[in-house]
């Protein structure tokens, strides 16, 4: 039945209106939880806030499970999902990148819009960071073109790495998850600031 | 109860069930006739050559073209970064790494598409992946990329940007871009010689999802 | 001034996020993503100020050649709604407030330097990377997509060995 696009069951530009609100249901949620916050995204590399730890690995586990549940039932058909392809050293090389902009930025690109939308000034300028960014990287292009198509290796999955079904990696990975949260309940308390409060249900 | 031990005890259960049962297999790995029957009447392996010269101008690494004509043909004229692999060597297993693969995007071409359908029938009945045919062959690429017909200027819109993508297009391929014939094109095209065929990539597990 | 309502219960909120990510994939067979939108725009905009340079230039060449119109594509919808949904929760809870958010030891003007600078960054990153969090690592991760894990341990990885020299911004 899944995906509906790929079946033809709706068309393209229903599909891009259903972004729309797929969009909705994503900000919604990501603000719901605080990762409008840039201080409270932060505050998972320091261990006083592990709220984005949470809610990340927690969506992960939920779709790739749920994914696998729909797979098993006939919904949807799983080789026609989207797999980004793999180039192993822009892979790296760009979250490397990335992951040097998350601290000093205090956002990602999601989260940033997310935050913009509620009025978070530094949000903006963040914002306004990326554009430059993405423009230097296509004037620049040429020059890095090399490296970013170096080492293509198709559209792998982790569980046919590891020899092992989808399945039982999507289980393994739960479990340490939910190790991942036990530690970050810990450390919540542990690195607690004066100045700072989870302020959660 | 914490929220934590509360998502703990829905999550690992639904999680040991999903690594306990076998994925979901329906999908037969061998076609039934009657499926490549159909797979052929509704032209489900043909590639267009717009798409084709889209990723060979954005030189998408994922692209592998491979020539199924015969050596002395692919010498004297073959599209860029092209393999060749005449037909009646389909099977030789020197071959059988880049045909019988997961990775790329192959696509056949020969001088029509009667080869080349040959051997993309022989293929997918042995069950290989993501092979394509390259829709009307070599002919056809001289024709709408190499040398692309000026629609007439009352035409649609579409139907000139397709033409001016065709004619970028071919000029960027080492084309003419519509200003030569193709004969000139065919000398102009550089014989490169066919890469070297080693690829260690190791073979997929054959079933699971 | 109406205190501003508790955040949602993460795992709740990460139940909530599954959710929506199963719905893209069941409905358009991709996951979520954000950094397309403003490569998307950005190609649309300068390809409308100076044809000529993108007529010149190989990347927009490659990607106006692949792309039917920039700004009609999934993410920019996607984006367009994130935006929305922010807004509304933040509308529901009482947080909407134009201010800058930092760290207590540090200034608004270098909060804004680095957020830009951290932005460059991060642009930059998820060109290279071919998606940022949600393009790449959340979705990525969700499909058990090997790219996904690497592309998410190579951020979070680097973005921890880090934390400890710049703690002066957040601390």
């Amino acid at each position: 039945m899944g995906p509906l696009i790929v079946n033809e069951i709706i068309s393209s530009n229903t599909n891009l209106l259903i972004a729309f609100f797929i969009g909705i249901g994503f900000g919604f949620v990501l603000e719901a939880n605080g990762f409008s916050s840039s201080r409270r995204l932060a505050g998972m590399f320091y261990g006083y806030d592990t709220t984005v730890l949470k809610v990340f690995f927690t969506a992960a586990i939920t779709a790739g499970i749920g994914l696998l549940f729909l797979s098993l039932f006939g919904w949807i058909d799983l080789s026609f999902i989207y797999i980004n392809p793999t180039f192993l050293w822009s892979a790296i090389g760009g979250g490397v990148i990335m992951g040097a902009g998350f601290i000093l930025g205090g956002y990602c690109p999601g989260t940033s819009f997310c935050a913009a939308a509620i009025g978070k000034l530094d949000a903006l300028a963040f914002i306004g960071g990326i554009l430059i960014g993405i423009v230097i990287f296509m004037e620049g292009y040429p020059l890095w073109e090399g490296f970013f198509k170096a080492k293509y290796m198709g559209s792998p999955l982790l569980s046919d790495w590891l020899n092992m079904s989808r399945g039982l990696l999507a289980f393994l990975i739960a479990i340490v998850a939910i190790g991942m949260f036990w530690v970050g309940e810990w450390a919540e308390k542990k690195f607690a600031r004066d100045d700072y409060e989870i302020n959660q249900h | 109860m914490k929220p934590r031990l509360i998502l703990a005890s829905v999550i690992l259960p639904l999680g040991l069930i999903i690594a306990a049962v076998p994925p979901n297999t329906t999908k037969a790995y061998k076609l039934t006739a009657e499926q490549l029957l159909n797979e052929v009447r509704e032209n489900l392996q043909f590639i267009h050559p717009d798409q084709v010269a889209d990723m060979l101008i954005q030189k998408d690494p994922s692209l592998q073209l491979i020539d199924v004509r015969s050596k002395a043909e692919f010498e004297k004229f073959s599209l860029p970064g092209a393999i060749n692999v005449p037909l009646e060597n389909l099977l030789s297993e020197d071959y059988e790494y880049d045909i019988n693969q997961d990775v790329k995007l192959n696509v056949f071409y020969s001088n029509g598409s009667t080869d080349a359908n040959e051997a993309w029938m022989i293929t997918r009945q042995l069950g290989y992946k993501n092979n394509y045919v390259l829709q009307g062959g070599l002919n056809y690429w001289v024709e709408t990329i190499m040398n692309p017909e000026k629609p007439a200027s009352t035409s649609p819109n579409e139907e000139i940007a397709k033409y001016d993508f065709r004619k970028a297009a071919g000029s960027a391929l080492g084309g003419g871009g519509g200003d030569i014939e193709p004969a000139a094109t065919e000398l102009d095209a550089p014989a490169a010689a066919p890469p070297v065929i080693k690829n260690k990539k190791k073979k997929r597990v054959q079933g699971g999802c | 001034m109406k205190e501003a309502k508790k955040y949602m219960n993460p795992y709740l909120g990460g139940v909530l996020l599954g959710l929506v990510l199963i719905v893209a994939f069941w409905v358009s067979g991709r996951g979520l993503g954000a950094s397309g939108a403003p490569k998307a725009a950005l190609v649309a905009g300068i390809n409308a100020i100076a044809p000529s340079h993108t007529a010149n230039t190989a990347f927009y060449q490659e990607y106006l050649g692949g792309h039917a119109h920039p700004l009609k594509s999934w993410l920019v919808f996607e984006m367009l709604g994130v935006l929305v949904g922010g807004f509304l929760s933040g509308a529901v809870a009482g947080r909407l407030k134009f201010k800058v958010e930092k760290g207590p030891n540090v200034t608004s003007k270098v909060r804004i330097i680095f957020a830009v600078f951290g932005g460059i960054l991060f642009g930059f990153g998820s060109q290279l990377g071919r998606g940022c969090t949600s393009g790449s690592a959340l979705t990525g991760m969700a499909v058990l997509s090997a790219g996904g894990f690497i592309t998410m341990a190579a951020i979070f990885g680097t973005a921890f060995g880090m934390a400890y020299f710049v703690r002066k911004l957040w601390l």
